[in-house]
C-alpha cells in the first residue's frame, strides 16, 4: 500500500507528525491534552530545528490560500505554540492544576478572529 | 512616553477612605447582596459588550445576556452607520425578537407572531394589522437602551435615564488613555467559560500581582519583574470614585513579558534559547510580520503613565465587571458577567494586530497560548476559593498593601449599594 503524501516533498522528514495539523485551536488543545508528554516532546523535537524552512516556505504562499499540504504544515507550524507551554514550563500535556481547557471554550467563529 | 510624576506615598496612604481593615466575604457569598447588586449597580451603569470592529455594516447586530441587569439587550448597526440598542422583548407577547448572539438582518422578526422591527427598533409591520385594536404604533416600538462608544468600545446601559453620560463616567480616569491605537487591533481570539464564582471574587483574581508568583510560577511569573525583595510588585496604582488602573514591569529578557521586542530588530531581549527555544524561535521568525506598524504617538500620556522603562502592560478596571489590559502592541479585553451570586460569565478576549507572513502569525500564537494557559491558571483558583468561602469558616479576608484593587472593588460595591439605598425612591 501507497501512501498520499500529506505534506510537501520538503517536508517528508515531518511526515510522522502530521496529525498536528489541525485546523483549530480547539482542535489542536484537545489533541495536546489527550498525548503523553513524550509524544509533545518527540513533536517539538522535531520540528525545533525545521521552523525556518516551514516558514520560508509558506511565505511563497498567502496564508488565506495555502494549498492543502501547505495548510497542514501551517497548521503543525502553530501547533508548536500550542504544545510550547509543555515543552518549556509545564513539563506535562495539561495546566498543572489548572482549570479545565475543555471547559474554557474558544470561539472559533467569532467574526474577528483570524481565519487561519 | 512622558511620564506622569509618581506619587510617592504607598497607595493606602493615598486612599486613606478604603482604610486597611480585613474585609468581609458575606457580599461574596450572599445571594441578598447579589439583589442588591442589581438593584443598585447593574441597572444604573454603563457596562461593555463589545467592540465596532465585530458589527462594521449596516444590518449587522449582537445580542448580550444581562442576568444582573434582568436584561437581555440588542445592539444594532442602522443603514446610517449609527448604533441603536434596544432590549429583546418583542412588543406583542414579550417574546425574544434575536434568539442568537449575532447576525445581519434588514429587519428583526419575532419568530412568535412575525411583527417586525427596523434596526432601530421602530415598529415596522404586524401580520393582521386590522384585527388589533387602536395600536399606538410609536408605542410598539422596542423599549430602548443607552447605548454609546469609547474609543471603539460599545457599552449600554439599562437605566432609562442614565444618571451619568459614558463620557463623563470614563472620562476622569480613562480620558488620558484616549488616542490608543485600539483600531490597529483587529485580530481577535476569545474564550468564554461559565465559573462556579462571584463576579467580584473573580475580578480580584487579576487585579493583583501578588499571586503571579505562586499561580503563575511554571509560566509567566519569571517574565515579570521583581523588586529589590524578589516580590512582584506594580508599578503604580491609581483609583477613583469607580474605576482603577495598575500598571506592571515585566522582565525584558523574556519573550512574553517584553511585548515590544517583536517590533526590534536587536535581539538582545530574547530568552536564552536553552531553556525555551520554542520561544526563541517564535520572536525571532515573528519579526517583521505585523500588517501595521505602531510609532510614538500611538501612545497617549497615560499608557505606562509612570513612564517605567520596563513597563509591560496596565491593568485598567472599568467598573463594574470590564478589565483592559494594554499593552505597546496588543490588549485584553475581559468581561466578568455577573449570572448570579456565584456564577459568572468570563468572556476573555486578546486583540492583536493582524500578522501577514507564516513566522508573524506562529509567533502571535505562541502568546496567545501562553496567555490561554496562564488563564486557565487564573481560572484555577475560582470555585475552590468560592466553595470555601460559602463554608463560612472564615467572615473576613485579609489584604495587604498592593491587594488595594481587591479593596477598591468592595468599597465601590458597597458605596454604590448604601447611597442607593439611602436615596428617596
Amino acid at each position: 500500500m501507497t501512501h498520499d503524501r500529506l505534506l510537501p516533498g520538503d517536508f517528508s522528514d515531518l511526515e510522522p507528525f502530521s496529525a498536528w495539523g489541525l485546523a483549530t485551536e480547539t482542535a489542536r488543545n484537545h489533541k495536546r491534552i489527550d498525548c503523553e508528554q513524550a509524544e509533545i516532546e518527540a513533536f517539538a523535537k522535531a520540528m525545533l530545528p525545521r521552523l525556518d524552512a516551514v516558514c520560508d516556505y509558506l511565505d511563497a504562499f498567502s496564508l488565506d490560500a495555502l494549498p492543502e499540504d501547505a495548510r497542514r504544515l501551517y497548521f503543525m507550524l502553530v501547533a508548536v505554540a500550542e504544545i510550547a507551554p509543555c515543552v518549556e514550563g509545564y513539563g506535562s500535556p495539561r495546566v498543572p492544576n489548572g482549570y479545565d481547557s475543555r471547559r474554557f471554550r474558544a470561539q472559533e467563529d467569532f467574526p474577528l478572529r483570524p481565519r487561519v | 512616553m512622558k511620564a506622569i510624576e509618581s506619587d510617592r506615598r504607598s497607595l493606602h496612604e493615598r486612599y486613606p477612605y478604603l482604610g486597611t481593615a480585613p474585609v468581609p466575604i458575606d457580599p461574596y457569598i450572599s445571594a441578598d447582596y447579589f439583589e442588591r447588586e442589581k438593584r443598585h449597580i447593574f441597572k444604573k451603569v454603563w457596562q461593555h459588550v463589545g467592540r465596532v470592529e465585530e458589527m462594521p455594516n449596516p444590518g449587522d447586530f449582537i445580542q448580550v445576556d444581562l442576568p444582573a441587569s434582568d436584561a437581555s439587550v440588542i445592539v444594532t448597526r442602522d443603514p446610517g452607520g449609527e448604533l441603536h440598542a434596544m432590549h429583546n422583548v418583542c412588543s406583542h407577547r414579550m417574546n425574544k425578537v434575536v434568539y442568537e448572539s449575532r447576525g445581519t438582518a434588514r429587519k428583526l422578526y419575532c419568530k412568535f407572531h412575525g411583527w417586525s422591527y427596523n434596526l432601530d427598533g421602530s415598529l415596522s409591520g404586524i401580520p393582521s394589522e386590522h384585527s388589533f385594536f387602536d395600536l399606538d404604533r410609536k408605542a410598539c416600538a422596542l423599549t430602548p437602551v443607552a447605548v454609546a462608544t469609547w474609543e471603539g468600545f460599545i457599552f449600554v446601559n439599562v437605566d432609562p435615564k442614565p444618571s451619568m453620560k459614558l463620557s463623563e463616567y470614563l472620562g476622569p480616569m480613562y480620558a488620558q488613555l484616549e488616542g490608543y491605537p485600539f483600531h490597529k487591533l483587529t485580530a481577535c481570539y476569545s474564550w468564554q467559560t461559565v465559573v462556579r464564582a462571584n463576579w467580584k471574587l473573580a475580578i480580584d483574581a487579576f487585579q493583583e500581582t501578588y499571586h503571579v508568583a505562586f499561580v503563575h510560577g511554571p509560566s509567566i511569573a519569571s517574565a515579570l519583574r521583581r523588586d529589590k525583595g524578589g516580590s512582584i510588585t506594580p508599578i503604580d496604582g491609581l483609583c477613583d470614585d469607580f474605576h482603577r488602573r495598575l500598571s506592571i514591569a515585566g522582565n525584558p529578557k523574556s519573550v512574553y513579558g517584553n511585548p515590544k521586542a517583536i517590533m526590534e530588530n536587536a535581539t538582545g531581549a530574547a530568552p536564552a534559547a536553552g531553556q525555551r527555544p520554542i520561544a526563541a524561535a517564535a520572536l525571532r521568525l515573528g519579526r517583521n510580520g505585523m500588517k501595521t506598524t505602531f510609532d510614538p504617538s500611538d501612545y497617549p500620556a497615560g499608557l505606562n503613565w509612570t513612564g517605567d522603562p520596563d513597563w509591560a502592560f496596565d491593568i485598567n478596571v472599568v467598573f463594574p465587571d470590564f478589565y483592559l489590559s494594554l499593552r505597546p502592541n496588543y490588549m485584553q479585553a475581559y468581561n466578568f458577567r455577573p449570572i448570579s451570586h456565584n456564577e459568572t460569565l468570563f468572556d476573555a478576549r486578546v486583540y492583536y494586530p493582524e500578522m501577514t507572513t507564516a513566522g508573524g502569525r506562529f509567533y502571535q500564537e505562541y502568546m496567545k497560548i501562553a496567555l490561554r494557559d496562564v488563564l486557565l491558571e487564573d481560572l484555577s483558583t475560582l470555585e475552590h476559593t468560592q466553595s470555601a468561602c460559602e463554608t463560612r469558616a472564615k467572615s473576613h479576608m485579609q489584604l495587604q498593601e498592593h491587594e488595594i484593587m481587591v479593596r477598591h472593588n468592595a468599597w465601590v460595591v458597597d458605596r454604590m449599594i448604601r447611597e442607593g439605598e439611602a436615596a428617596p425612591s
